[in-house]
């Protein structure tokens, strides 16, 4: 429980008035992420702890640098869970960086990514300006949305302090169900059964089968599981799939490969992205391994592996890429933070 | 007819001069049909507000456009002549957003309401921006969906409006505002560009440029397409209706459930002089002695459903409610909701004119605030009624006035104002879905300091350099936020 926004701050404004480039680091579990940066680092890991917490408001408010697992446990004190499912990679990864990489898990497609439970947050911009977004209630449309803004952007436009979630209930029951299935059927059934309010977290095909993760209260998980049929998977091995599929583990590149990701439709054909391993997310996620010397066809990013140096996230169009550019201006005009982690001209 | 002072200083910098203006009405002539280009007094008079008609100012030029190449024709020349542009959907809003302004033109987005395509499998639609929140829900129910949010207005108003407002509605609190509920978004830029955010999957790479842009007032650009989420309709609703004997045991009972792991579809609370002007109204058999309705909806599947039906009835019990009316069948669940849904005009009919609030709070602080809000009440001699999204905490008290009482229109403002820095004082928001607009400016330095707001502008620059894009609305100046604070302090 360490409040370092004070000695943040001074960090930033010293960064600004010299134009020194900053690597923000916290559990160092995402470094596999976007392109290489260089900087002098700035670390969150001692930036921690819970500020307020309240189970019937639903709303938790942590520093970023307090570990996922940490809020896991403190949340299930109180049967509640962390909506978008993130992952913690031992216990390593925190909050901030979560919502920085815009980490979800499995159950995106049911109950929505990082921007769907994030509330508000605190930043400090380039000029080493702490300030507050968004807030502590469900609904806030009061100036621009600055908090959603955040996710993904690799902390390119500012320092995260601290995030304010919706958090929700527990599920009281919960098993996963497997389908001997091609991925061509899979990637049918998941669109047929995606579309008929079942209590349904989870919908992955790989190597040969179908994972379906059913989660709710008893009785709409026992008629589900009826109505669906399949094989129930033994609970400890189930958890293991899970974790390893929240963790972007199931798929591992060896040294000459790269892990591309693939998004978009989950009524795209299978053999539109070729050679994938995998399917998450009901259809919408697509996982290829390649070997370094192959590049993929079109739309799909580069996840882990290969040329770190590369344009990881592709291509992105000249208006756009002005735009951000300008949006970077105006958070971090010196560009001092994470330079060129999320493109090389940002 | 009512202006707030400073808001216009920055406005007059950017009115057009006189040789520009014909230039810019002759191109939009040789553009769009002749009844397409408004100039008359009369023929814009049905433009000069949205719905919150104290707020009013005709525009030098209404345009209608029918294509999304002529609203990027529209925004170029607008932008090569430096002229504000203000756009509107069905002009439902609740904050002045969609106010016109008196050198600016006024772009009518409607005419482009078509839904482009519905995709079964994927659940999602593609619309244009005129389309409205309630005929997407129609058009997409012989596909077993719907789309979730659902404001008041939903019958009227546009999906373009919704993305701008980040509209919400009463199935907030389990299913989101607009920026849950949308994948892309094609707009033009004020260059007459158009750029697309978001994209056809869940998460894409980079920074989150479509949320940004959702809620935006139309600060930032014109939606012409938008891609949305619809969501499989649930093969069971139940409502359920409670009466209390306070307001606080209503909003202690609220607390316990969702305590106790449920989150219902919807969950709205009324106090009495709500309960009474809708029941008068609707006549659905609301008990007008209690002093705090819950209504509540529950979906799912028949076996989630009679669950949560059980926790939920036995939870309200524990907590007070004197009397707990469980819906029979889909017609009796209409009627309850319809008084709930038609609480606004219910209240219309009891005073000349009533002002909408939308603060959110804080659940655990509604007793509180409900309290100070009856002392607000009586200090200024208005009555105020309480509806609102219990669930998520999102108020809308709505003050009774009468605008031909000399001074009642400005009391009803400064009760509104003393609403609202109450909202943030207790830790909440001065809007919860209705926007800030030109309505809320004074409450924004409050809410927000100058280090924030000077961040906004940075942002609102990054997009439009020149504020031509809604120009006065949403976000204050500096120069508006000095003012307001030296009357704070003077």
């Amino acid at each position: 429980m360490t409040d370092l926004t004070g000695q943040l701050t001074q960090q930033i404004q010293h960064a600004y008035a010299t134009k020194t480039p900053l690597k923000i680091q916290a559990g160092n579990t995402k470094a596999y992420l976007g392109r290489d940066t260089s900087g002098e680092v700035i670390n969150m890991a001692n930036h921690t702890g819970v500020i307020s917490y309240s189970a019937t408001e639903l709303v938790v408010r942590a520093r970023a640098g307090t570990k996922i697992s940490h809020l896991n446990e403190l949340l299930a004190e109180q049967q509640q869970r962390l909506p978008f499912e993130p992952p913690s990679f031992s216990g390593e990864a925190t909050i901030g960086g979560t919502v920085a990489a815009n980490q979800s898990g499995p159950s995106r497609p049911w109950f929505g990514g990082v921007k769907d439970s994030l509330l508000g947050l605190g930043l400090i911009n380039g000029y080493g300006e702490s300030m507050q977004f968004g807030g502590q209630v469900m609904k806030n449309v009061a100036g621009f949305d600055v908090t959603r803004l955040q996710c993904g952007a690799m902390g390119s436009l500012g320092l995260i302090t601290d995030i304010s979630i919706k958090v929700l209930p527990e599920f009281k029951a919960g098993h996963t169900l497997i389908f001997e299935m091609t991925a061509e059927v899979a990637l049918e059934a998941m669109l047929q059964w995606a579309n008929l309010s079942l209590p349904i977290t989870g919908m992955s095909h790989f190597q040969g089968q179908l994972y379906l993760r059913l989660q709710g209260g008893e009785s709409g998980v026992a008629s589900a599981s009826e109505f669906l049929g399949g094989e129930h998977l033994e609970p400890k091995i189930a958890d293991v799939f899970w974790q390893a599929a929240r963790e972007g583990r199931l798929l591992q590149p060896q040294d000459n490969q790269t892990l591309w990701r693939w998004s978009g439709p989950s009524d795209t054909p299978i053999n539109t992205v070729s050679n994938t391993s995998l399917i998450n997310w009901a259809g919408s996620e697509r996982w290829v391994l390649e070997s370094n010397s192959n590049s993929p066809a079109g739309g799909l990013t580069q996840h882990l592996g290969g040329d770190r140096m590369a344009e990881v996230y592709g291509a992105v169009n000249a208006s756009q890429q002005a735009l951000q550019q300008r949006i970077k201006y105006a958070f971090d005009p010196h560009g001092i933070f994470n330079a060129g982690r999320l493109y090389s001209w940002m | 007819m009512h202006t707030l002072p400073s808001t216009s200083n920055d406005l007059e910098n950017q009115a057009p001069e006189g040789g520009s203006v014909a230039l810019l009405v002759s191109a939009f002539q040789q553009l769009l049909p002749a009844s397409s280009v408004i100039m008359s007094t009369e023929g814009q008079r049905p433009f000069e507000c949205d719905g919150l008609a104290v707020y009013q100012q005709l525009p030098l030029i209404t345009v209608i456009p029918e294509t999304v190449g002529q609203v990027q024709a529209i925004l170029r020349l607008c932008h090569l002549h430096h002229v504000p542009l203000v756009p509107r959907g069905a002009g439902t809003g609740l904050c002045a957003g969609a106010m016109p302004h008196a050198e600016g033109v006024l772009l009518v987005m409607t005419k482009l309401n078509k839904i482009l395509h519905i995709n079964q499998n994927t659940a999602t639609a593609t619309v244009q921006p005129g389309v409205r929140n309630l005929a997407l829900t129609d058009a997409a129910k012989p596909f077993g969906l719907y789309y979730a949010p659902d404001p008041s207005s939903q019958i009227a108003c546009t999906i373009g409006g919704n993305v701008a407002e980040n509209s919400g509605g009463v199935h907030c609190l389990k299913y989101g505002l607009t920026v849950n509920n949308l994948l892309q978004v094609t707009l033009v830029t004020i260059e007459g560009e158009l750029m697309t955010l978001g994209g056809e999957g869940l998460d894409e790479p980079g920074m989150d440029l479509l949320s940004l842009f959702v809620g935006s007032e139309g600060l930032l650009g014109v939606v012409v397409e938008a891609k949305v989420k619809l969501l499989p309709r649930a093969p069971r609703v139940q409502v359920l209706l409670a009466a209390y004997d306070s307001v606080t045991a209503a909003g202690d009972s609220v607390a316990a459930l969702i305590g106790q792991g449920i989150i219902p579809a919807g969950l709205e609370m009324m106090d009495h002089l709500a309960i009474s002007a809708a029941e008068d109204f609707v006549k659905v058999g609301y008990p007008t002695d209690a002093q705090a309705l819950l209504i509540c909806e529950l979906d799912g599947t028949d076996a989630e459903v009679e669950e949560q039906l059980a926790v939920v009835s036995e939870c309200f019990k524990q907590h007070g409610a004197q009397h707990i009316r469980i819906a029979k069948d889909a017609a009796e669940a209409d009627a309850l909701w319809q008084g709930r849904k038609a609480a606004f005009p219910a209240v219309g009919r009891i005073s000349p004119d009533y002002y909408c609030m939308d603060g959110t709070i804080p659940r655990g602080k509604v007793g509180y605030v409900l309290t100070r809000i009856s002392e607000l009440s009586e200090t200024y001699g208005l009555r105020v009624a309480n509806v609102f999204h219990a669930g998520d905490g999102n108020l809308h008290p709505l003050i009774l006035f009468d605008a031909g009482i000399d001074g009642e229109l400005e009391r009803a403002e400064l009760l509104g104002g003393d609403i609202l820095t109450l909202c943030v004082d207790v830790g909440g928001t001065i809007t919860g879905e209705h926007g800030v607009g030109l309505e809320k400016m004074p409450q924004m330095p409050y809410q927000f300091g100058d280090a924030e707001l000077a961040q906004f502008r940075r942002l609102k620059a990054a997009f439009d350099s020149e504020d031509l894009l809604n120009p006065g609305k949403g976000i204050p100046t500096l120069k508006y936020c000095q003012e307001y604070r030296s009357l704070q302090h003077g």
